[in-house]
C-alpha cells in the first residue's frame, strides 16, 4: 500500500486552500437588490441629534422623518410628518401631525411624540449636538389640540423650517429615559425612526445596514424606495474605494476628485455621473486688521486689486470643472436672497496692479495665504497674486491647525469653503461669514453684521432679500471677500445604478433603483 | 537584573509622560479642538457650547494636569469625536492591530529567514544576489504603494482576496504581505551578516570536524549565536507593527489602532491620542526590554554581565 507523504499532503492542502480562496463572493450587486456605498469618514452614532456630520446627515434622510423635510427638486423647506403648518405670527408656528406615521417599532407617531422630541432638545442636559442652535430661536413647544403642536419663538426666525428639517428627527416619547440623554449606548440601542428605512446594524467606524421599513407611510415622498437593503461601508481611502468599486464590492463613491473621476470612470464597470454642489470656494481678506492692524488689507483699494488678480473663470473652468460656476457674490446663486447688482471683478491684472500702485504698494508686499484643501487651486491663486508682484507664502494646514489659526483672528488671508449644510438659503452662508459674533468674520464691519443679523430676524420674504441684497452689495463694494467658485459633485457608479444627482450636494438614495438590464 | 529592569521601566514612563505632554501642547497651541469636534460648517453658537462643555477654555496645565490624573488612576477619559470610553475603543480595535502585527511577522520571519540563511551559505553566488536584490526593492517600496498594487492584482484583477476590511481570515492576508514585507529587509541582511560571521568562526570549524553537517550545523550550532542581534530587531519590528500600521490599516481599511490614531488626530480627540501614545511608547519600550531578556537568555555572556 503507498502511503502518502508529508509533501503530497502539504500539496493536496495548499490545492484545497486556493481553492477555497478563489471562491470569494461578491458583496455588491444588483442580484439581491442592495446598494453598498462607500463612506470616507467613520459616523460615530446613527442618531442625528447625536450628530453633525455630512454622513449622518445622509443617514438620516433614510432612516428619520422630521417635520419637514427637504425637496430634492425646488430645494425648499415643504410638510414631511407634518401634515400641515401656519406660521401665527412671526413667533408662532403651529403645526399638524400626520395620523398615518409609524416608527419603526410599529407604534403610531403622536403629537406627544413631537413634543417630547423638541422639549428634548431644548433640555440643556439632553446635549444634542444641535441644542445650543435650536434654543437661540425656540423658547418652548406645546400640544395645544390632538394633532397639533404649537412652537413659541423667542424671535422671528426664518429658517425654523430648516432647522426642523435637517436637525431634528422625531423621536418616540421616552427614547432618552435611562440614557443619561447621551449616545454612547447608540451602537446597543436600536434607533427607532420613523423614516422609509430602519436600521439593521451599525459597527461604529466600519459598516451601517439599513433595510426597507414596509410600514412607511405611503404620502410620504419618499414612499416605496426600490432598494431593499442598503449597507455604508467606511473605507477611508480613495485609492481602496476604486478598487473596492472595480471589484463589485461597493456599488457607489461619493466626493470623486474630478482627475479621478476622469481616470476611473473610462475603465469597464464604473460609470459617472456629476453634479451641483451649494459648497462655495472663497478667499477671506483680513479687511478688518484683526491679525495686523497695519496690513495691507485694511486697504479698500488692496483688497479690490486682489478681487481683479485672479482668473477665477481659468480655475473654475480647469482646476474645479464639472458644473462649476464661478461666484460674485458672498453666497450660492441657488441660494434665497443670493441676488446682488453690486461691483463684480473680472480678471485684470494690469488693473490689479494700478490699484496696488494707487494704494501705496507699487512695488507688492509679502502676506501668508492659509488653506487647507484643494491645494491645487491655492497654488493657482498665489501664482496669480505673484504675477502681479505680491510675495505670498502659502500655509496649507490641516483642518485642525486652520480653524485654530482661523478663529484666533491670525490670518491675513485665507482661501476656505463652505457647504451652508446643504442649506440653499443666504443665511447659511452670507449670515454664517458675516455675523458679528463669527469666527469667520474678518470684515470688521458692525454696519454690515446689523444687516445679515436683521435679514435672520424677520420672516417676511420680500424684506429678507432687501436686507441681502445690501449686505451682498456691501461685500462686494468693500471687496471683503474673494468669491471664487461654486463645487461640482463627481460619483462614481455601478453599471445599471440609477441615482439622480442632488442639486444641494446631499445625497437623497431613497431615490436610487437598479435598472434592469 | 531586577535592578535594570526597574531602570528601564522608570526610562519607559519618562519617555511616555515627556512624549505625551509635548504632544498635549501641540494639539492644544496648534488646533482648536471645539471647532473640530462641531465641525467645520458648525454655527458659533455651537462651537461656544462645545468649548464650555469640554473645558476647553481651561488653562493648558490644569486641562493636562486633569487628563495626567484621571489616567493615573486607570481612566483614560472619553474620546470626544467616539462619544466613548477611550479603553473601550481601544479594546474594539486592539484585536485587528494585534492580529495584523502578529500575521505580518510571521511573514517577515518566513520570508527573510530563509533568503538570509539561503544567502549566507552562498555568498556572491545568484542566490545570495537574489536575497538582496528582494531586501531592496522590499525597503524601497512604500507600503501604500505595494498595498494597492497587490489590491489591484489579488483583489480586482483575480478576485482571490477582498479589497479592504478586517472580518476575515482573508482580509489580513494583503495586508500582512505588505506590512511583514516592509521589515524584510532589516531581518534578512542581519541574518545573513550574522550567520556568515558565525560559520567563520572556530566553534563552527570545531563542529563541522565533530560530524555537525547540513541543517543541523545551521539550525543546532550557527543559528542559535546568530539568532541574537535578529531577535532584538523583530522586536523593535513588532513594536512598530503594533504601533504603526497607519498607512497598510488605512489602505486595506482596517479598523485597528492605527487608522484609530490617525482619526483621533484629524479630530483633535486629545484623550484618545493621549492614551495611544501612552500605549505605543510603552509597548515599544516593553518589547525592546522582552529582547533584551531574551538575548541574554540565549547568550549566557550577556546574562554575566
Amino acid at each position: 500500500m503507498r502511503t502518502r507523504t508529508p509533501v503530497k499532503s502539504g500539496i493536496c492542502l495548499l490545492g484545497a486552500l486556493i481553492a477555497s480562496l478563489l471562491a470569494v463572493p461578491a458583496d455588491a450587486g444588483q442580484e439581491d437588490n442592495s446598494l453598498v456605498v462607500a463612506f470616507a469618514k467613520p459616523l460615530t452614532t446613527v442618531d442625528r441629534l447625536y450628530s453633525i456630520q455630512r454622513e449622518g446627515l445622509i443617514l438620516s434622510r433614510l432612516t428619520d422623518d422630521g417635520l419637514f423635510y427637504v425637496n430634492p427638486d425646488t430645494l425648499e423647506f415643504e410638510p414631511l410628518a407634518a401634515e400641515s403648518y401656519e406660521w401665527v405670527n412671526q413667533t408662532r408656528l403651529e403645526v399638524t401631525v400626520r395620523d398615518d406615521v409609524t416608527f419603526h417599532d410599529g407604534s403610531p407617531m403622536t403629537a406627544d411624540d413631537v413634543v417630547y422630541t423638541y422639549e428634548w432638545v431644548l433640555n440643556d442636559d439632553a446635549d444634542t449636538s444641535r441644542g445650543p442652535v435650536i434654543q437661540s430661536w425656540l423658547e418652548s413647544v406645546e400640544k395645544v389640540g390632538p394633532r397639533t403642536v404649537r412652537f413659541n419663538l423667542r424671535l422671528p426666525y426664518p429658517m425654523a423650517l430648516r432647522d426642523m428639517a435637517i436637525s431634528i428627527p422625531v423621536r418616540k416619547e421616552g427614547t432618552y429615559d435611562g440614557v443619561e440623554g447621551r449616545q454612547n449606548s447608540a451602537e446597543d440601542r436600536p434607533l427607532n425612526g420613523i423614516g422609509p428605512y430602519r436600521i439593521k446594524s451599525f459597527s461604529a467606524g466600519r459598516e451601517i445596514v439599513i433595510e426597507r421599513f414596509d410600514n412607511y407611510y405611503q404620502a410620504s415622498p419618499k414612499a416605496n424606495p426600490a432598494i431593499d437593503t442598503m449597507v455604508f461601508r467606511v473605507i477611508p481611502d480613495q485609492g481602496t474605494q476604486q478598487a473596492e468599486l472595480l471589484s463589485g464590492g461597493i456599488d457607489l463613491m461619493m466626493d470623486v476628485p474630478p482627475d479621478v473621476a476622469d481616470n476611473i470612470s473610462h475603465l469597464p464597470g464604473v460609470r459617472r455621473k456629476e453634479g451641483n454642489d451649494i459648497r462655495i470656494g472663497y478667499i477671506t481678506l483680513d479687511a478688518g486688521g484683526y491679525a495686523d492692524p497695519d496690513s495691507p488689507f485694511t486697504n479698500r483699494k488692496v483688497r479690490q486689486a486682489i478681487n481683479y488678480a485672479i482668473n477665477r473663470e481659468e480655475i473654475t473652468r480647469y482646476l474645479v470643472r464639472g458644473s462649476a460656476e464661478v461666484i460674485d457674490f458672498a453666497c450660492h446663486p441657488r441660494q434665497f436672497g443670493c441676488e446682488a447688482d453690486g461691483p463684480r471683478y473680472d480678471y485684470d491684472p494690469e488693473k490689479a496692479k494700478k490699484l496696488l500702485a494707487e494704494a501705496g504698494y507699487p512695488d507688492g508686499f509679502s502676506f501668508k495665504l492659509w488653506a487647507y484643501r484643494e491645494k491645487i487651486i491655492a497654488e493657482a491663486v498665489v501664482s496669480n497674486l505673484k504675477a502681479i508682484g505680491l510675495d505670498v507664502d502659502l500655509r496649507f494646514v490641516k483642518l485642525n491647525v486652520f480653524a485654530k489659526v482661523r478663529n484666533d483672528k491670525d490670518m491675513g488671508a485665507f482661501f476656505a469653503s463652505y457647504g451652508s449644510g446643504g442649506t440653499a438659503d443666504a443665511s447659511a452662508s452670507t449670515g454664517v461669514h458675516f455675523a458679528e459674533s463669527s469666527a469667520r468674520n474678518y470684515s470688521g464691519d458692525p454696519a454690515l453684521a446689523d444687516t445679515v443679523l436683521a435679514a435672520e430676524r424677520t420672516i417676511d420674504t420680500q424684506e429678507r432679500k432687501r436686507l441681502y441684497r445690501q449686505a451682498l452689495n456691501r461685500i462686494a463694494e468693500q471687496a471683503y471677500w474673494v468669491p471664487l467658485f461654486s463645487y461640482s459633485q463627481n460619483y462614481l457608479l455601478a453599471p445599471g445604478l440609477e441615482f439622480p444627482v442632488p442639486k444641494d450636494g446631499v445625497p437623497r438614495f431613497w431615490q436610487a433603483s437598479w435598472s434592469e438590464q | 537584573m531586577f535592578t535594570y529592569i526597574l531602570r528601564r521601566g522608570l526610562m519607559a514612563i519618562l519617555v511616555a509622560l515627556t512624549v505625551s505632554f509635548g504632544t498635549f501642547a501641540l494639539f492644544h497651541y496648534a488646533t482648536d479642538p471645539a471647532q473640530t469636534i462641531a465641525g467645520e460648517d458648525a454655527p458659533q453658537e455651537m462651537v461656544d457650547d462645545i468649548r464650555e462643555q469640554y473645558g476647553f477654555d481651561r488653562p493648558a496645565a490644569v486641562q493636562y494636569f486633569d487628563w495626567l490624573g484621571s489616567t493615573l488612576q486607570g481612566d483614560f477619559g472619553e474620546s470626544y469625536f467616539w462619544k466613548q470610553p477611550v479603553v473601550q475603543l481601544i479594546k474594539d480595535h486592539a484585536p485587528v492591530t494585534i492580529t495584523l502585527a502578529l500575521a505580518s511577522l510571521s511573514v517577515t520571519i518566513l520570508i527573510a529567514l530563509p533568503l538570509g540563511i539561503s544567502a549566507a551559505l552562498k555568498p556572491n553566488s545568484w542566490v545570495d544576489r537574489f536575497a538582496l536584490s528582494t531586501a531592496v526593492s522590499a525597503q524601497a517600496i512604500p507600503n501604500f504603494w505595494l498595498g494597492l498594487m497587490l489590491i489591484i492584482l489579488f483583489a480586482v484583477t483575480f478576485p482571490i482576496f477582498p479589497v479592504s476590511g478586517d472580518a476575515t481570515w482573508r482580509h489580513f492576508v494583503l495586508p500582512s504581505l505588505v506590512l511583514g514585507a516592509s521589515s524584510v529587509p532589516a531581518v534578512m541582511r542581519l541574518t545573513r551578516t550574522g550567520l556568515l560571521d558565525v560559520l567563520s568562526s572556530d566553534y563552527i570549524r570545531t563542529a563541522r570536524a565533530k560530524g555537525f553537517m547540513g541543517y543541523r550545523l545551521i539550525l543546532q550550532q550557527a543559528m542559535r549565536n546568530a539568532l541574537l542581534p535578529i531577535v532584538s530587531v523583530l522586536a523593535v519590528q513588532l513594536g512598530n507593527k503594533l504601533g504603526g500600521s497607519v498607512v497598510t490599516e488605512s489602505v486595506f481599511s482596517m479598523n485597528g489602532l492605527g487608522r484609530l490614531a490617525v482619526e483621533s488626530i484629524f479630530n483633535s480627540d486629545i484623550p484618545t491620542v493621549q492614551s495611544l501614545i501612552l500605549i505605543f511608547v510603552l509597548t515599544f519600550v516593553l518589547l525592546t526590554l522582552a529582547a533584551d531578556l531574551i538575548n541574554a537568555w540565549l547568550d549566557p555572556r550577556i546574562r554575566m554581565g
